[in-house]
């Protein structure tokens, strides 16, 4: 019975590092391009990269203003890069853009009251997981094996 | 107790959401506007129909008036179109079109073959006041009070049920605070 508890414990490890492994591995996806070309100075151009891939564009909803090619979204490549020049900070191209769009065009919410919820509910999943595997582990463990001969005179 | 309430109280739980979630009323791609309460945002743009001409709501401050979001482009702008007219000649109070990612020769064609609606049409050239309107589509229908507050958005086709459900009860309730 200690053998199917660790190997639950053993498959959970792995379970979470390869999810940390996969978060913090770069997202690599194509670029739309714009008629406007890159950035000169190459930290701005990181940001404008970073922010329009946290954007999402209405029109086509599960891709971020930085994959996709509608119009919209090369307008909202324009505005991110004109107040990147203009020297604003990236909190607040994200309140230029939450303030119109709403909190739906970001794709990472910020942590906060009211996004509590989303960013906490993988880990209550996870631990009501755990919770429900150990008491599996600790129930069969009181049950007798049938798998072995029982003891007695044969 | 808990082995019947938990999968019970779980099974409620997974039927409202999916009352909601799959409701085929419900437009997925219609989003609630973060304007709505907000003082409607300016713009200062020129006439579709005459260049040398400005368009600006600035000076509409006072009035109850609609911003209809359309393009010659918009396949759903041509079918509310009819709609737009017939709320045109009950005259309840002035429909101001954002014309949008458009050329202004099919506008103007458009509007002298289909009929014209608006009090007046801005051409927004380079999509900057749809961005400040949080347009991310056409048609959408802004209702703004006398007070300069976006007091309600659609997203979809006028049409003369929505405006009797949706726009009219608004328009007299901002009419009767005074707004």
């Amino acid at each position: 019975m200690k053998r199917t508890a660790a190997l639950a414990a053993l498959g959970l490890a792995v379970l979470l590092g390869a999810a940390f492994a996969a978060s913090s591995a770069p997202a690599q996806s194509a670029r739309a391009l714009d008629a406007y070309g890159q950035l000169e100075d190459p930290t701005l151009q990181a940001r404008f990269e970073r922010i329009t891939a946290q954007l999402r564009c209405l029109v086509c909803q599960n891709e971020s203003i930085a994959d996709s090619n509608v119009e919209l979204a090369s307008d909202l490549r324009r505005q991110v890069r004109e107040m990147l020049l203009a020297g604003e900070s990236d909190d607040a191209i994200f309140k230029f853009m939450t303030d119109r769009y709403g909190e739906f065009v970001r794709f990472k919410p910020p942590l906060e009251a009211k996004t509590l919820f989303i960013w906490g509910a993988p880990f209550v999943m996870l631990l009501l997981g755990v919770l429900i595997v150990y008491r599996i582990v600790r129930q069969r463990s009181r049950l007798p094996l049938d798998d072995e001969p029982a003891p007695g005179p044969m | 107790m808990w082995k019947f309430l938990l999968p019970m109280g779980a099974f409620v739980a997974l039927a409202v959401l999916f009352a909601f979630g799959l409701n085929p009323n419900r437009d997925i791609h219609a989003l609630p506007s973060p304007l709505i309460g907000k003082p409607a945002p300016l713009f200062n743009l020129t006439d579709v129909m005459d260049p040398s001409r400005t368009v600006s709501n600035a000076a509409l401050k006072g009035q109850v008036y609609v911003l209809n979001v359309w393009g010659t482009w918009c396949v759903a702008c041509r079918q509310e179109h009819e709609a737009l007219l017939d709320i045109a000649r009950q005259n309840v109070l002035p429909i101001v079109g954002l014309d949008y990612m458009d050329q202004r020769d099919k506008a103007q064609q458009w509007l002298t073959q289909l009929g014209n609606p608006y009090s007046a049409v801005a051409f927004d050239t380079d999509g900057r006041t749809a961005i400040d309107w949080g347009v991310y589509g056409a048609p959408e229908t802004f209702l703004v009070d006398g007070q300069g507050r976006v007091i309600y958005k659609f997203i979809s086709p006028m049409t003369a049920e929505v405006w009797q459900h949706d726009f009219l009860p608004r328009i007299q309730a901002a009419r009767r605070s005074g707004a």
